[in-house]
């Protein structure tokens, strides 16, 4: 295992950044593009309080890149006018050192969400961790797994993006 | 009293919109059904394991703790210290492996039972201070609740003029609960939202048929339920319940042939199983000894308890306030589950929940129906599909709201102080 230099950790960083963006624009083919083609790229969204009684319900359980693709036809073509789409922003704070091991980078970062309802005041949306691992996919950074453990014990409402 | 109008003018196939919105009938509702003589879901058996288990929660907006003592019997009591009414137990779950329950601000000291057993300085400290000498623990314990078991299923009632458990829910109801809960169940985890509306709204909708093809887009996009299939809806005998149910599609007439007749049409994409790039998510294994694919089991006025495909969940209402609710799913498979089955469980996970394919949806409807009927003095909702009264049967579901009328006249016997409409 090694720690990385500074040129990659840019590179990471630039991935959060992507990564929030597109769904801070409420993109989701730019959301999707975030993950390695790799047929196992994942991603879940799941409580703390399941983590932390070693229980595997989550939110969202995308474990494999066909469900990734999935959740893209679902919010942008099933769900078609049944929600109303609601403003988020993201923000996205590395902490502890980043781990290279057998071509994964993995990485930690914190994580929080506000929201903004037409017509309304914003709050928080939720918070928590990102436990990513990242590899290299089409000469750039992706998400090779990405799980979102949020603390927020009861979601203030329906969610339709990931987080 | 605006209360009183609001329920004098409401009846089950048209509603006062102010029942929604006053917390005069908040607080009423509290009183006459929460800690009324109706029976609240609020565990699973399986999520007391052992001696001195404990999972606290909620009766209406009351917190409640349910316990298991050292003889392994299950106790409920109010969490609310006798004292000064703090809160004893601070922990969402857990074991008191000593099987005590201490009240942290001054220490008094309850048993599983809710009986106290001890406080600090009882006597004072060389004959200063103390309780009276006639203090007697046995008139301090906790506000204890009664507790039923129904096939671990457990529901709490604060008065004694509730009917037996059983009763109370009727003989389809029971039946169904008994088909879920055919054998030993383990907790797969828990999902918790907030829905910016009225308890009575998501009653409403998980008791309304009328709007499963329609509002979930799932259903006719994935031809998961059509309104043509084998599908039923059941109250008991005075409507408080409700019990949806949905056959899966028979050998001949199979899913496929449902995607292929789904009634929407996709922009750019063809409906059914084709849009997905991993439909393992629609797979439903059979593993009753019925053909039913879906349950909606909806038990006043707390509970939700829900078979999609295989997903197995109670939905526990939970009252915040007059214009908050709070839903928490806990989701569970059988102690016998393989490992593959276990996986698909956790797998069809997407479907339901705070962002479930074909749930995310009830969330929108509750808080549109708060938003619209804000200021709506004079106004009743029309709940006239497929009648005007409530019967035992309908078949199939999707063309009537007999399920809302029945939670509606539940609720107004309730309400308006009827009590002899219990069971």
């Amino acid at each position: 295992m090694l720690g990385i230099d500074e040129a990659s950790l840019a590179l990471l960083d630039n991935l959060q950044r992507r990564y929030i963006e597109a769904l801070d624009r409420r993109d989701m083919e730019a959301w999707l593009d975030c993950f390695s083609q790799d047929a196992d790229a994942s991603y879940f969204c799941i409580a703390a309080e399941n983590v932390e009684r070693g229980l595997e319900i989550a939110l969202m359980y995308d474990d494999c890149r066909a469900r990734l693709t999935d959740r893209v036809t679902f919010i942008s073509k099933v769900w078609t006018g049944t929600f109303q789409p609601y403003r988020m922003r993201h923000f996205v704070q590395r902490i502890g050192t980043p781990i290279l091991d057998h071509g994964k980078l993995s990485v930690v970062s914190n994580f929080s969400i506000a929201t903004t309802p037409e017509g309304g005041s914003s709050s928080l949306l939720a918070v928590g961790q990102y436990e990513d691992s990242v590899v290299l996919d089409r000469g750039e950074l992706r998400f090779l797994r990405k799980r979102a453990v949020y603390d927020t014990t009861v979601l203030p409402r329906y969610i339709v993006y990931p987080f | 009293m605006r209360t009183n109008d609001a329920l004098a003018t409401s009846v089950p196939r048209a509603v006062d919109a102010r029942l929604y919105h006053e917390p005069d009938v908040f607080a009423e509702e509290q009183r006459r059904i929460f800690r009324g003589p109706v029976w609240s879901y609020v565990a699973l058996e399986a999520e007391l394991e052992g001696p001195g288990a404990f999972k606290s929660t909620f009766v209406g907006d009351t917190p409640v703790v349910v316990t298991r003592d050292q003889e392994g019997a299950l106790h409920a009591w109010v969490n609310r210290c006798a004292h000064k009414g703090a809160l004893v137990c601070r922990a969402p779950r857990g074991r008191a492996t000593d099987g005590s329950f201490v009240c942290v601000y001054h220490q008094w000291a309850y048993d599983a039972q809710g009986n106290l057993r001890g406080v600090p300085f009882r006597r004072g400290l060389k004959g200063v201070g103390g309780m009276a000498q006639d203090f007697d623990l046995a008139q301090h314990g906790l506000r204890k609740l009664r507790v039923a078991n129904l096939c671990g299923m457990l529901f709490l009632s604060f008065d004694e003029k509730a009917p037996p458990l059983e009763q109370f829910l009727g003989e389809a109801m029971c039946y169904y609960i008994r088909r879920v809960f055919n054998r030993p169940i383990r907790v797969l985890g828990y999902a918790r939202q907030n829905m910016r509306g009225n308890w009575k709204l998501y009653s409403e909708n998980s008791r309304d048929g009328y709007h499963g093809g329609l509002l979930h887009l799932f259903y006719p996009t994935f031809g998961i339920y059509r309104p043509s299939q084998e599908s039923a809806g059941e109250v008991d005998e005075v409507g408080f319940h409700s019990a949806f149910t949905v056959s899966k599609p028979s050998q001949t007439d199979g899913y496929e042939n449902y995607q292929r007749e789904a009634n929407r049409e996709m922009s750019g994409a063809s409906a059914g199983a084709e849009m997905l790039r991993d439909p393992s998510v629609l797979t439903f294994r059979p593993e009753f000894d019925d053909n039913i694919a879906l349950l909606i089991q909806s038990l006043f006025p707390s509970v939700v308890l829900q078979q999609i495909q295989n997903t197995l969940a109670t939905r526990q209402i939970v009252t915040r306030g007059v214009a908050e609710t709070e839903l928490v799913w806990t989701y569970f498979g059988y102690a016998d589950d393989d490992e593959a089955m276990t996986r698909h469980r956790i797998r069809n996970i997407n479907l339901v929940g705070p962002a479930g394919y074909i749930s995310m949806e009830d969330g929108e409807a509750v808080e549109l129906c708060q938003q619209g009927t804000a200021g709506a003095d004079g106004w009743s909702s029309f709940v006239e599909m497929g009648g005007t009264d409530v019967v035992p049967k309908v078949a199939p579901i999707g063309l009537d709201e007999n399920a809302v009328r029945g939670f509606w006249t539940g609720y107004f016997a309730l309400m308006k102080g009827a009590a002899e409409v219990l069971p």
